[in-house]
């Protein structure tokens, strides 16, 4: 009999630009609920199923890296998250939106209808629980909407301003309508494309996939 | 499924005092003494660690003010209207913020003492963090060749936490480390400590007379410029000749932490949506990862109902999981 050893982990968190808004904002928004776990800078290729040593080293080259500290953009971390699947999957389910790169004249609307591949058996399948789209940074769009999926508003801070911080925005839905700022001032003087990205994560299967979203310029809006 | 809620009793909320040396570097010492020659002002003297001439990383660590409740030692701030004068001011602010009334005078050794002049040593925001630490307070002043003084708060000898007002305060007494050097010895009351206004409140009499000979020289000459707080800083700076470091302090501060505990069952989170574990097609690269799928997780995520990311944090190392493992991870979230 030996004593088991009751250890566990520790980590500080930080807040994340987007917590610290929530935070400022002090109207109960800042609620932590739930959590998701993420592999950001992983590279899978390292794991070696030929060392010669044998399976349980298959892992070593992963195992033995030093991991970067976290940094509090939103957008930029947490991007590969761990997902719970059924055992003997061998195809991960991939998020389909249908562009490569959106591009979007100013006021000009465009709505997006994301699908999940090899998602529970099926080659293409919508989520039962929609998709969470985020765009990194909110000012370059005048509106933003979600639908399909009834839950609370998520902020939709910095719409249509040409001042302020860059914040993301996040909705939640089965379809998304964007339309670009009507705004000039981003644009500044020398600018004819204000570019940001578009994220698009599937609720139920973590999937994920980022699409840059570029705003034209037009003369008269 | 990519989020797992939490668990009412997966979080508690824990507040710990975080006590550190008050001075820069978080020294509790103080080891040298520079006033600046740019901003002399007859309302106070600020005290820095370092020569601000040669060193621009000079900071504050705290100012010493001089008062007079009839406005004595300094020049009427109008000389057309006596009696309104720096030292006048700052009495009359301190007064205020610890009686919170304009009636009363600062008093000592249990009200039995009364005094028109103090000397304040205000410790610089940056440097107190939230409260002075009762009992790590010692001074050295040094009058004559002959007459120098060790102050210290009675903080240890008392189990009483004393009130003026709202503000908690202990006796400056003459000993070391919160205690008289002489046990069970009454002695004069030097002054005030006000640990939660970062404030020493010094009685002026008292001093003039344990360090006086000429050295330690209150002026109360009215519409004069006297400077009196020269004499504290020149007082510390002799004490400090004989021991170096002999002005101590410490901050105390409580923080408020909330810890998440995230447990991971054996079932969950054994796939990744990481790009480099399949191909173009999204095949795992490996066959091996398909009855027996490997991940290593580095970072937790922490959600609102939204999905919106408000805090984040990183692990040492990845941590490996499969479907014959389970981990608990605790966040600590400070406030």
């Amino acid at each position: 009999m030996a004593i088991l050893n009751p250890t566990y982990v520790t980590v500080d968190a930080i807040l994340t630009t987007k917590g610290r808004e929530l935070l400022a904002r002090n109207d109960g928004s800042f609620q932590i609920t739930q959590f998701s776990l993420a592999d950001d800078e992983i590279d899978y290729t390292l794991y070696n199923p030929y060392h010669p040593s044998g399976s349980a080293y298959y892992g070593e080259a992963i195992e033995a890296m030093p991991v970067i500290e976290a940094f509090p953009d939103e957008s930029q971390i947490m991007r590969y998250k761990l997902v719970t699947l059924p055992r003997g999957t061998s195809r991960l389910p991939v998020i389909n939106v249908g562009y490569n790169s959106i591009t979007l004249r100013q006021g000009a609307s465009l709505t997006i209808t994301p699908q999940t591949l090899n998602y529970l058996g099926a080659t293409s399948t919508f989520e039962a629980n929609g998709y969470i789209v985020t765009v990194s940074d909110s000012r370059l769009l005048s509106s933003f909407a979600g639908t399909g999926i009834t839950i609370t508003t998520p902020g939709i801070t910095g719409l249509n301003t040409t001042s302020g911080a860059v914040l993301s925005s996040s909705q939640v839905g089965t379809s998304f309508t964007i339309t670009g700022t009507t705004i000039n001032t981003l644009f500044g003087s020398s600018l004819s494309t204000l570019t940001t990205t578009l994220t698009v994560i599937g609720r139920d299967s973590g999937a994920r996939i980022t699409v840059p979203l570029n705003i034209q310029k037009v003369a008269t809006v | 499924m990519s989020f797992t809620r939490y668990a009412t009793d997966d979080s508690v909320v824990s507040s710990e005092t975080v006590v550190r040396g008050l001075w820069s570097g978080d020294y509790n010492s103080l080891a040298s003494f520079f006033t600046s020659s740019t901003t002399p002002t007859e309302y106070y003297l600020d005290v820095y660690d370092s020569n601000t001439l040669t060193n621009p990383s000079a900071s504050i660590q705290y100012s010493i003010q001089f008062g007079n409740s009839n406005g004595s030692g300094s020049a009427a701030i109008n000389p057309s209207v006596p009696g309104y004068s720096p030292s006048r001011v700052v009495y009359g602010q301190y007064r205020n913020l610890v009686y919170g009334t304009e009636t009363k005078n600062f008093s000592f050794d249990g009200d039995a003492t009364t005094s028109n002049s103090i000397y304040v040593i205000n410790v610089s925001r940056a440097r107190y963090k939230e409260s002075l630490l009762p009992g790590s307070f010692n001074l050295s002043l040094k009058g004559t060749a002959t007459s120098s003084l060790s102050l210290t708060d009675d903080s240890t000898t008392t189990n009483l936490t004393r009130f003026i007002g709202e503000n908690r305060y202990f006796n400056i007494i003459s000993g070391s480390n919160g205690a008289y050097y002489t046990a069970g010895t009454a002695a004069i009351n030097y002054g005030l400590f006000f640990p939660d206004l970062d404030i020493i409140v010094l009685n002026a009499n008292a001093l003039t007379s344990s360090l006086g000979g000429g050295y330690f020289v209150t002026s109360s000459l009215g519409n004069s410029t006297a400077f009196n707080h020269r004499n504290l800083f020149d007082s510390i700076n002799r004490g400090n000749a004989l021991e170096t470091g002999s002005f101590t302090l410490k901050s105390s501060e409580t923080i408020s932490a909330r810890y998440f505990f995230t447990r991971i069952k054996n079932s969950e989170y054994n796939y990744t949506t990481n790009p480099s574990i399949i191909d173009e097609n999204g095949n795992l690269l490996y066959t091996t990862l398909v009855n027996n799928p490997q991940t290593y997780i580095t970072t937790v995520g922490m959600y609102n109902d939204n999905n919106e990311l408000l805090a984040v944090a990183k692990l040492s190392k990845p941590l490996v999981k499969d479907f014959t493992k389970e981990a608990l991870i605790r966040v600590k979230l400070d406030y």
